[in-house]
């Protein structure tokens, strides 16, 4: 057995699960034949703190504290969704003031989430520079957003039943502010990752995944649209105030890397002009309505479409103050399992960028062993193989 | 096609399989069937309009009543339609739904290892999110789940 594994040139690869990039830890196994990546297997749960188990023994109103806590950065998506649910159960009807401020925040929140998105993209390809410009930008949405709620993060808008924060006149003037400066710096960053050579070298053509391919790995969210599966749970099942003011989808067909970033870049660009609509037609009127502690018995679904893809709460209420079964599908599960098909055949230089290409909602710190035909180990850090990474193209492009 | 006529399909083209049907809201439609009915139906429902497969819940109906439930939940648009297979709590089996969805792998790996169930052929019954060194036999997301112990496994 030892002796087939040395003649052969096949070597593991494992990578994770600490990451410094991203959020919540993952770990991956990549079998790589020389530079090529042959097979390869995901494993996660390190960030796991059994949150479906939590909420079995908190009250509905407790666990719109926990549930908002799923996500640093997509925090208000999950309140949106489980509010959703239950006022659903409760058969409540959130006064249509309050739809409007949720949905307002729902896409500040995209906004965000896609230029932190585009920072670590930016990073992974060595483009460093991309990077601090887009972090820079960013910081104009978290000041919006604290202004709004007072947190930069987890902004805690939604109670069951309504939002806690009005949109007064002055943050409507401040919000306007902030989207034109944002607007005029996305379109140049379309310009930069659709025009710049180096870049396009890291991109392009890179981890492509056809409109049959994304249909069988049952990606979603920008990953899928990227591919030019027409999906978005914005249009498709109308939440809050999406069913009212439809906002526009975006496609892209190429479904390689360059299109990733080019569908998120244009989603942004949308997401500043389905803000300035909601502001003009943003309604008069009270805020919440009352919800009871107890939820009617039953059993609800709430699907929404959260910046890395479609959210799926599922929710069952026994009639109790305590949910008897929460569960969620969130994106990043249905968007991990294709990163191990996609990285198949690609170079091993790639694979931070092809796993960041799907915005993956976990961290882990790319680490990653040599194994020599001699059998010795070298172990790579995140920081290493990013590195190298860079290294490769310029080896290539001279 | 309006979401009327397609329930109406769905439930045409699955009266064969389904026991009962539920129309819990408008939009939805939740079908009980047996273990042995599901992949054909979810066959059938792929073929329907192209439903894909969101997501797979387990619930623990309580070792009073001595059953789980299995929910697969597919979706087009704003219609989504629930296969509902309960399950014997001693012995809970079902087929793995990988040869029609491929992508239902990481699902049933989460749902198997949360409830205890077995996905008969699934590809992969590798852990996904429980620690590598969890106490066999213990399915976390049971409702009589004995979790003391477990916990401190960490803080060895």
């Amino acid at each position: 057995m030892m002796s087939t594994i040395n003649k052969s040139r096949r070597f593991t690869v494992p990578i994770g699960p600490q990451h410094p990039a991203l959020k919540e830890p993952g770990h991956f196994e990549f079998v790589v034949d020389g530079e090529i990546v042959q097979s390869a297997s995901v494993r996660l749960g390190y960030g796991h703190r059994g949150i479906e188990k939590a909420v079995e023994s908190r009250s509905w109103i407790q666990n719109l504290y926990l549930l908002e806590r799923i996500c640093g950065i997509c925090s208000h998506i999950h309140a949106t969704a489980y509010c959703i649910g239950v006022e659903q159960l409760a058969g409540v009807t959130v006064p249509i003031r309050a739809q409007v401020i949720r949905t307002i925040v729902a896409e500040l929140e995209r906004i965000h989430s896609h230029l932190l998105w585009l920072g670590v993209a930016a990073h992974e390809a060595g483009f460093d520079t991309l990077f601090m410009y887009s972090w820079r930008d960013r910081e104009t949405i978290m000041d919006i957003l604290e202004t709004l709620t007072g947190n930069r993060v987890n902004y805690s808008v939604n109670i069951l039943g309504g939002v806690k924060y009005d949109l007064l006149p002055e943050h409507n003037e401040a919000i306007r502010m902030g989207l034109d400066f944002l607007e005029e710096r996305t379109v140049h960053y379309v310009d930069v990752v659709t025009n710049d050579s180096l870049f396009l070298r890291r991109t392009q053509n890179i981890a492509v995944m056809s409109y049959e391919q994304a249909l069988i790995a049952g990606v979603t969210g920008p990953t899928t649209r990227a591919s030019g599966v027409k999906r978005d749970i914005r249009l498709d099942a109308p939440y809050l105030a999406y069913a009212n003011y439809p906002i526009k989808l975006m496609i892209e067909t190429h479904g390689d890397l360059e299109a990733r970033f080019v569908v998120r870049l244009r989603e942004l660009l949308e997401s500043y002009q389905y803000i300035r609509t909601l502001l003009d037609v943003l309604p008069e009127g009270e805020l919440k309505t009352r919800i009871p502690r107890r939820i009617k018995a039953g059993e609800t679904i709430s699907r929404v479409e959260a910046p890395r893809g479609e959210l799926f709460y599922f929710i069952k209420s026994n009639g109790t103050d305590i949910p008897d079964r929460i569960h969620i599908r969130t994106p990043t599960l249905a968007n991990i399992a294709s990163v191990t098909h996609l990285v198949i055949g690609q170079h091993l230089a790639d694979v931070p960028m092809v796993l960041i290409g799907i915005d993956p909602c976990f961290s882990c710190n790319d680490r990653m062993t040599v194994v020599d035909n001699e059998g010795s180990c070298d172990v790579w850090d995140g920081e290493k193989l990013r590195q190298y990474g860079i290294e490769y193209y310029q080896k290539r492009s001279t | 096609m309006t979401n009327d006529i397609l329930l109406k399909l769905v439930q045409e083209q699955l009266t064969d399989y389904v026991m009962e049907w539920v129309i819990p809201e408008p939009n939805r439609l939740d079908g009980s069937l047996s273990s042995e009915q599901l992949l054909t139906a979810a066959t059938q429902l792929k073929n329907v309009d192209g439903f894909y497969l969101v997501a797979i819940t387990g619930i623990d109906d309580g070792a009073e009543n001595n059953t789980l439930e299995i929910l697969y939940h597919f979706c087009i648009k704003v219609m989504i339609v629930t296969l509902r297979v309960t399950l014997d709590r001693n012995q809970p089996t079902v087929p793995s739904l990988c040869t029609i969805f491929p992508y239902a792998s990481p699902y049933e790996r989460e749902t198997g290892e949360m409830f205890g169930i077995t996905f008969t052929s699934t590809p992969d019954t590798s852990r996904l999110f429980l620690p590598d060194d969890w106490t066999e036999g213990v399915y976390p997301l049971r409702k009589d789940a004995q979790l003391e112990g477990v916990n401190d496994v960490h803080d060895k």
